[in-house]
């Protein structure tokens, strides 16, 4: 089967498939599916013969769902089971924010909310709560951020697994999930009376790279002048200690955060406002670093010079893996954008989508 | 009887359309049971993805979700401990919270 470029769009109104050939020309739309029920997140999950497309389904009335697709999203049904905590665990699942693909073919993992990791090994058929994590003994420390308290960040690198919690910060295990330890050397936290807390950071997302062991980059919770240049992280020791790169930036407040496909010292951002969490100015662009941090260039070609006040959220950024890669952002507003060429000039791609919440994409 | 000790009514659920996909789209489901409580007990046990609908993992119920108990929403008949009688009919509905989303 000829591969195509799959974008998988959860939105506050249900999932969206667009897909286009490899040259990303045109890209159809089909949805939504879940209709009228928010999507945080999704997954195109492209380890099998035939890829699958995941997406958490949170419908505020009646529960959870994990829906699957097997045809690249020309269709969707339901797993045979959400997570969900045990009875006498006192909890009851309130979101799903991140699924992410596991070691094995079927592994699966998700993020919930109250904060927790469950794990499934066959495809999120069933699910098992991660007590590593989701346990932990800060668990009852923890706080809601503003999206709720969530894990919305899982990275595996061999044994170690990462996650990122809001408010809690980010937890490393080196035992493949069995236990976890607060490692936030280095990560701020504005409102909290102590500035480098053990835990219970805003850690907003965190992305790794296949070809640098070890290096993190973190978009934490910044925006605040008594803590200058939290916001944007990185870590050169597995995520044991962060410093900050935000120098150059219009602000080191944003959501997502995106590594380059092939370049481990090229990493993106989308500066908000702090207070707003609107695009400084009006003005929107995503920034760009090729040299790990050290210095930043405004990408916004094609994008508005004024008049712009959306806000990108932690998922709803992504990259795909062709040689020159295009970047992938949704606005609140509703509106996808292309970045061609890393990031140099951007496209509409769809201007009137319900508010988007995240953006996965790769070719299937 | 499913329920030893206590007179067990037959009961119409009504389901909502809304809810309808989590019981293989039925709009009445028939159950016996004595009171309200009961009948989540019976819905646990017979239409399990309908009563995570209606209740979360903990047994809570869910906040948007109203049970009404004929014309009369449950809080108005003593809740959870309400009694039922044989014909009545027990409405699952979502709440009216619109708005923010």
């Amino acid at each position: 089967m000829t591969e195509r470029m799959i974008l998988s769009i959860g939105t506050k109104k249900g999932l969206f498939v667009a897909e286009a050939s490899r040259t990303r020309g045109r890209f159809s739309l089909r949805g939504p599916f879940g209709s009228g029920v928010a999507v945080y997140s999704t997954l195109v999950d492209v380890r099998g013969a035939s890829a699958r497309i995941y997406a958490s389904s949170c419908n505020a009335f009646f529960g959870m769902k994990v829906l699957v697709s097997t045809d690249r999203g020309k269709s969707f049904k339901e797993t045979k089971s959400p997570p969900a905590f045990p009875k006498d665990d006192g909890r009851a699942l309130a979101n799903i924010w991140s699924l992410e693909a596991g070691a094995a073919k079927k592994d699966l993992w998700a993020g919930v909310e109250p904060a927790a990791l469950f794990h499934s090994d066959d495809g999120g058929d069933s699910w098992e709560k991660v007590a590593g994590i989701s346990d932990h003994e800060h668990a009852s420390k923890w706080k809601p951020g503003a999206g709720g308290m969530c894990l919305h960040t899982i990275l595996r690198d061999g044994k170690r697994v990462h996650v990122g919690i809001s408010t809690g910060g980010h937890y490393l295990s080196e035992d493949g999930g069995l236990s976890f330890a607060p490692s936030n050397e280095g990560i701020g936290s504005a409102w909290n009376p102590v500035s480098y807390p053990e835990f219970g950071q805003c850690v907003h997302k965190i992305v790794g790279h296949k070809d640098a062991p070890g290096r993190f980059y973190m978009q934490n919770h910044g925006g605040d002048p008594k803590l200058p240049g939290i916001g944007v992280l990185r870590s050169d020791d597995h995520g044991r200690s962060w410093r900050s790169i935000a120098k150059g930036l219009p602000s080191d407040f944003g959501f997502p955060i995106v590594a380059h496909p092939h370049d481990p010292d090229t990493v993106y951002v989308m500066p908000l406002e702090g207070v707003t969490r609107t695009c400084p100015g009006g003005s929107p662009g995503v920034w760009r670093s090729e040299n790990g941090g050290g210095s930043w260039k405004k990408l916004a070609r094609g994008l508005p010079k004024k008049e712009s006040f959306f806000t990108v959220l932690r998922d709803a950024m992504a990259i795909d893996d062709l040689s020159s890669p295009a970047l992938y952002f949704g606005t609140t507003t509703g509106q996808l954008w292309i970045g061609r060429d890393g990031g140099e000039k951007w496209e509409r791609l769809f201007e009137s989508l319900p508010p988007i919440n995240c953006v996965k994409v790769a070719q299937a | 009887m499913p329920f030893p000790g206590s007179p067990a009514a037959d009961i119409t659920v009504a389901v909502s359309s809304p809810l309808r996909d989590f019981c293989g789209g039925e709009a009445e489901i028939r159950v016996r049971a004595p009171d309200l409580r009961a009948l989540l007990v019976e819905l646990e046990r017979s239409q399990p993805r309908l009563h995570r609908a209606i209740c979360d993992e903990t047994g809570r119920m869910r906040r948007h979700v109203n049970l009404f108990i004929n014309e009369l929403h449950m809080s108005e008949r003593g809740g959870l401990d309400a009694t039922l009688a044989p014909g009545d009919v027990v409405t699952i509905l979502p709440a009216v919270s619109g708005g923010k989303t």
